[in-house]
């Protein structure tokens, strides 16, 4: 027995040795950034691009939604909240009792393209449209020029910035029909709509690709030249929040600022937001 | 009536009661002796060893006699000493106790705004709202707070969880603990274990990208499929036993023949009819695989492991007494099982049904993932193909966006949801405990 | 009943019991079917040229030479379709040139200022410059000639730069189509501008997802919704077809015939992925910062529950007089262990980080005191039943002998029921490695760098149960990175089940030793 104890607390020791002699390799200033998910895939890159250009910086991006970016940053647990819509004013009145002053760094600007099975005819919608089927008053798409079938809404989940933009933006405060899905994520989104034939969603503009159709609003594709000039109706700005404007010259300024650079702007097109600026 | 009895292959484990003497090994006994100061002598040739005692001698050193003698006031220390070890070991042991209060003082602390935004006022509307409405609308403004499609889709998994779990679970105990022999046993073991470590991400997993697409490309054939392998069989022995009660009314001699001809006849109308169904079925086309089926098929192999595990411990805590009681008045093993043992560990397998329960009532990430989180009841009330969303997944999901720090109501909805849980659980456990030490007591253990 | 019909009850009450048995054994096969087997393909899979060269370029791995050599050979075979490519751009810039002629012209002839102004956007359109500048400078010119007051007199040249133009640009999308399709299967192409997003530089590093992006280079797939009435159907054309009688026609059958020399498949047993970070999201690397992370919150969390758990059960055994009080504990312990994982999670956020404070942001250690609170339950329950299991004649020996009960527990009951004490723990730290719901909120983050021990005190880390979930339902790309989420799944559940086998290896030991 004596052995079997021994053994373990070699194991032990060794593993804690291997541990600490990884582990130092890594030291340095840390960077947390928290909020929504459809900002993830942007701020990942550009974490990832920090870290490259700056050995020595851990940055975490943790994907919890906007209202968790908010809290975090109000509650002062992470440097950078990442937030798909503007924040509340009972969040910055939180922020200002808590003594955090919320600075907003747009960043990327996003269109909601409506998502559709590519299997199924319809082009084009209009908003109201949109909204008459997330509402529930139109259930078949035979309604909207479609085939006889009827229509599987998806939604994303009710704590995410892209939920309270289409409900701003497409909803006009109409309630979402309770037989709408909920998921929890843009990319789920996408999942949902290309496996099923009947459905309809909404996403970020970067996690469109072949295997869904985005379709025309008014006539208006969602593309980057109609986003950038405020034609296409359902687009938003993407936020980074900071506690103050940092320091001029800091990591913290600029990995937000990121976006302004020439390699900002092109992780921004590579990635599939809109770039605020333009080289 | 000449019959063979069938034996019980291996005796009750052992689980190192008293009526078992079993030898000490030396090695336990020199770690006391050594830690004890045991007295020590020396020897001739000038090396220390410890004076052997011989228990049959009165003759012991005088040392020994000093170091068993004890002063009073060493005695009062050392009992002084034993009472703050022991005030430390309860004190410890009393902190997962202290958790228990402390998960409970937060999460009611959090949840009574939403009841009482007021302080010592009910909001009644807000309550009935949240047990009655099913709309839920967290973000609209103000918000609309239905919670009963949550608590719907939380008993609508449960239950298919519950229906898969239970009757397969029951029928693996009565087979581990009265049918496998030993050396079999010890196979079948390690699959319930590993069943249980397989973590509930893994399930979720499972269940989102390999069990959901299945579902609905091909879900006709797989209901199909599952159909015809649950009811297959129970037709064929029903087939078999109604033949058997028909051919009981023939004479002796045309016995045979008649419940063949019945057997087969019932047999061929059964397999169309269960064709016709099966037909039926595998035209169905599923609209998404994310619904209450996956999960419940997922939550339902989750919660085995469990049913499996606690209702074998109550077989085996049965005894072999009434087994052999039993088979000695001429039962066959099914009736011995059936109207013997399974009466005498009811409460075990009713305490196994319930800790099942609350495994699947508990379990957030695979019905966060795989359940379609749509927040309705589904129509009819019994469609499983649905989307349903649970009371887990909806504090998973909705938790990123309740503004903890405005302490607003939809936050505290959540932490209503979580105490609605904790309540169920608690009493499920209280419930299970009650049962299990009813049983004890009628197995006078 | 007659016998035979009890016998026939017996047997199908026996069949019933194997039955349930076999359908568990099934759906642990299932279960662990695709995970193993497609798990493993994240480790043994036909890797491409291009993957040992993101293995070089990003994780120095692999020898100069080699890498240099094959990437002259795989330069070698794929040039022929970069000229292909090049020859089929001069031509459609050769249809342009007429245009272009006249511009000139018309330029030489109007003099002045439209001259100058024709002749600074002609410049831009120079001998090396690419189709879509061509075409920009074309219609540049265009604008700029209608924007003139007397813009009638152009109306010649405009007429043959809208024509050449509508011919050329139709080529051109679908060049640019079938260029996006090569760039899919083999990386950048000679000439683009190098893209900041490291997905971008490299083509596929897997077979398999190569002969994918092989079948999209070669095949359009489109949609035909002539028949309004119902869905559309999906249609396939080759994309040669498109190239018909062009210089690029050529290049498809090449790519099909040649695409083992272009990406050189070898099977290869990629160890790193276990070792070394993510690069780019998952696209690239391994999954080593979410190993460690479960590994600190595992270890954390038994650093914690452990002691408490080892203690408590002492106590319940060994010193716990059967009071009101001591089965209130009692049944508090299994209130804990019933309460969902979630809830754990929200009292981990309540407490620990927001009334306690033990960390800043959410941390490893947060994420350990919650997964140590789940737990606690279990590592009691099971010391507590390794401690009972001991027979009762050690202790009665070890009395006899004259130890005092401490010395007991310590010397004699401890070390005999540490086994089953051991195996508890394993299954325990199982549970701990692969619980998600508690950690959502106190511990894990979807991007990380691994971080040290001292590091755990106070920052969030990934870990293999969240970005599980976090790959398979919130990234970009989640049909690209299967792989990389079968992956995880399969190393947690080996991590997780190895425990296990541990756990049942120990334990048999002792039933062995039980026997004698």
């Amino acid at each position: 027995m004596k052995r079997m104890f021994k053994k373990i607390a070699n194991c032990t020791a060794a593993a804690i040795a291997a541990t600490v002699m990884v582990g130092t390799v890594y030291a340095g200033e840390t960077i947390v950034m928290d909020g929504s998910t459809t900002v993830g895939p942007l701020a990942k890159a550009f974490a990832e691009f920090y870290m490259r250009q700056n050995p020595g910086v851990n940055i975490t991006v943790a994907e919890s939604g906007s209202g968790n970016g908010a809290k975090s940053i109000i509650n002062k647990t992470c440097q950078v909240a990442n937030m798909s819509r503007f924040m509340k004013d009972t969040e910055f009145k939180a922020a200002a009792d808590a003594g955090v002053m919320p600075v907003a760094h747009v960043v990327a600007l996003d269109g909601l393209p409506i998502l559709v099975h590519p299997s199924n005819p319809v082009r084009n919608l209009t908003v109201a449209q949109v909204r008459q089927i997330f509402t529930g008053q139109i259930t078949n798409w035979k309604q909207v020029g479609g085939p006889d079938l009827g229509i599987v809404c998806v939604s994303r989940d009710t704590n995410s910035g892209t939920y309270e933009c289409f409900n701003e933006l497409v909803m006009n405060k109409e309630k979402i029909s309770d037989r709408a899905e909920y998921v929890g994520s843009n990319g789920a989104i996408r999942q949902r709509v290309q496996s099923t034939p009947a459905a309809i969603g909404y996403a970020g503009l970067a996690f469109v690709d072949d295997t869904v159709k985005a379709l025309t609003i008014n006539g208006i594709a969602p593309t980057a030249a109609n986003v950038r000039d405020g034609s296409y109706p359902i687009a938003r700005p993407l936020f980074m929040f900071t506690d103050g404007y940092p320091k001029l010259g800091s990591h913290l300024q600029r990995l937000v600022t990121l976006c302004l650079t020439e390699e900002g702007n092109s992780l921004i097109k590579e990635t599939g937001f809109i770039a605020t600026t333009d080289y | 009536m000449p019959r063979s009895v069938p034996v019980l292959h291996t005796p009750p484990p052992n689980t190192g009661s008293t009526q078992y003497i079993q030898p000490v090994p030396c090695r336990l006994l020199r770690n006391i002796r050594r830690q004890n100061n045991w007295p020590r002598h020396t020897t001739a040739d000038g090396t220390h060893k410890r004076t052997r005692i011989r228990m049959n001698t009165v003759t012991v050193s005088t040392s020994v006699k000093q170091s068993l003698m004890m002063s009073r006031r060493a005695n009062r220390m050392q009992r002084l000493g034993q009472m703050l070890g022991q005030a430390f070991l309860f004190s410890i042991t009393s902190l997962s106790a202290i958790a228990v209060l402390f998960i409970f003082v937060f999460i009611t602390r959090d949840a009574i705004p939403f009841f009482m935004p007021d302080a010592g006022s009910f909001n009644w509307s807000n309550i009935r709202q949240f047990f009655t409405e099913t709309a839920w609308y967290p973000s609209a403004r103000p918000g609309q707070f239905g919670a009963l499609s949550l608590f719907y889709g939380s008993a609508m998994v449960t239950l298919g969880a519950v229906l898969v779990a239970v009757p397969l679970g029951i029928s693996a105990a009565v087979c581990l603990s009265d049918v496998l022999p030993f050396s079999l046993r010890q196979i079948v073991k390690p699959v319930i274990e590993i069943l249980a470590a397989i973590p509930s991400v893994a399930y979720g997993f499972f269940a989102l990208v390999v069990f959901a697409p299945l579902l609905q490309n091909s879900g006709g054939s797989v209901l199909a499929f599952g159909f015809w392998l649950v009811a297959l069989p129970v037709m064929g022995i029903a087939c078999m036993l109604a033949g058997e009660t028909v051919g009981a009314r023939f004479s002796e001699t045309r016995r045979r023949a008649a419940a063949l001809t019945a057997t087969a006849c019932l047999g061929g109308a059964s397999l169309a009819l269960l064709w016709l169904i099966g037909r039926e079925l595998s035209g169905m086309s599923i609209s998404s695989g994310a619904n209450a089926f996956n999960v419940s098929i997922i939550l339902g192999i989750m919660a085995l492991p469990t049913v499996v595990s606690v209702s074998e411990d109550a077989l085996q805590a049965v005894g072999r007494e009434l087994r052999e009681g039993s088979y000695a008045l001429g039962a066959t093993r099914a009736e011995t099982i059936i109207k013997t043992v399974m009466p005498a560990a009811i409460s075990g397998i009713l305490a196994a049904v319930i800790l099942g329960v609350m495994r699947a009532i508990g379990e957030t990430m695979v019905v966060w993932m795989a359940s379609g989180n749509a927040a309705q009841i589904p129509s009819p009330f019994y469609n499983f193909m649905e989307p349903v969303r649970t009371l887990t997944a909806t504090i998973a999901g909705d938790m990123g966006e309740a503004d903890h720090v405005t302490g607003s109501s939809r936050y505290h909805v959540l932490f209503a949801l979580a105490l609605a849980l904790l309540a169920f659980s608690f009493i499920m456990n209280l419930v299970s405990e009650a049962i299990v030490r009813r049983s004890r007591k009628k197995l006078g253990k | 009943m007659n016998l035979h019909t009890r016998k026939l009850l017996d047997r199908s009450f026996t069949a019933a019991g194997f039955f349930a048995i076999v359908m568990m054994a099934c759906a642990l096969i299932l279960i662990l079917y695709p995970i193993i087997s497609r798990g493993l393909g994240a480790y043994i899979f036909r890797a491409t040229c291009e993957h040992r060269r993101v293995q070089f370029e990003e994780f120095q791995a692999g020898s100069r030479q080699e890498i240099e050599r094959e990437a002259a050979e795989i330069a070698a075979v794929r040039q022929p379709v970069f000229d292909m490519i090049a020859a089929h751009e001069k031509d459609l810039k050769a249809e342009l040139q007429e245009a272009f002629d006249q511009v000139r012209a018309l330029a030489a002839a109007e003099g002045g200022f439209l001259q100058r102004s024709l002749e600074r956007r002609l410049k831009r359109a120079h001998a090396d410059a690419s189709l879509e500048e061509c075409l920009a400078v074309l219609s540049d010119i265009r604008e700029s000639l209608k924007g003139q007051y007397d813009h009638e007199r152009f109306i010649g040249v405009i007429g043959v730069i809208t024509e050449r133009k509508q011919r050329v640009e139709q080529a051109a999308g679908k060049l640019s189509d079938m260029k996006h399709a090569l760039r899919d299967l083999l990386g950048p192409l000679p000439g683009d501008r190098r893209p900041e997003l490291l997905r971008s530089h490299y083509g596929q590093t897997r077979w398999d997802r190569s002969l994918h992006y092989l079948d999209k280079f070669l095949y359009r797939y489109d949609w035909d919704y002539t028949n309004a009435e119902n869905t559309g159907v999906k249609t396939r054309t080759p994309r040669a077809d498109e190239f018909r009688g062009t210089d690029l026609e050529p290049a498809f059958g090449y790519v099909r015939d040649n695409i083992e020399a272009m990406m050189q498949p070898r099977l290869t047993f990629y160890w790193r992925f276990l070792t070394t970070d993510s690069r780019d999201a998952h696209f690239f690397g391994g999954i080593w910062p979410e190993v460690l992370g479960t590994f600190y919150l595992t270890i954390g969390a038994m650093l914690f529950a452990i002691p408490m758990g080892v203690i408590a059960a002492i106590y319940l055994c060994e010193y716990a007089r059967p009071t009101k009080t001591v089965s209130l504990l009692r049944s508090c312990m299994s209130t804990l262990a019933g309460v969902p994982s979630i809830v754990f999670g929200l009292f981990g956020l309540a407490f620990f980080l927001n009334t306690v404070g033990v960390s800043d942001s959410k941390s490893v250690l947060a994420g350990s005191l919650t997964l140590a609170l789940m737990i606690l339950p279990t590592v009691i329950r099971a010391s507590e039943e390794a401690i009972l299991a001991v027979p009762f004649t050690y202790k009665e020996a070890a009395l006899g002998l004259g130890a005092g009960r401490w010395r007991t527990v310590l010397t004699v009951i401890l070390p005999a029921a540490l086994p089953g004490i051991l195996t508890g723990i394993v299954i325990s730290m199982g549970r701990a490695a692969g619980e998600t719901a508690p950690i959502i909120f106190t511990a894990a983050v979807s991007v990380g760098l691994a971080i040290s021990p001292l590091q755990a005190l106070d920052s969030p880390t990934p870990a293999l149960p969240w970005n599980i979930y976090n790959l398979c339902t919130e990234h970009e790309a989640v049909d690209e990175i299967r792989h990389v989420q079968f992956g995880m799944v399969f190393t947690l559940v080996a991590l997780v089940l190895a425990l296990n086998i541990i756990a049942i290896a120990l334990r048999a030991r002792i039933s062995r030793k039980l026997r004698g």
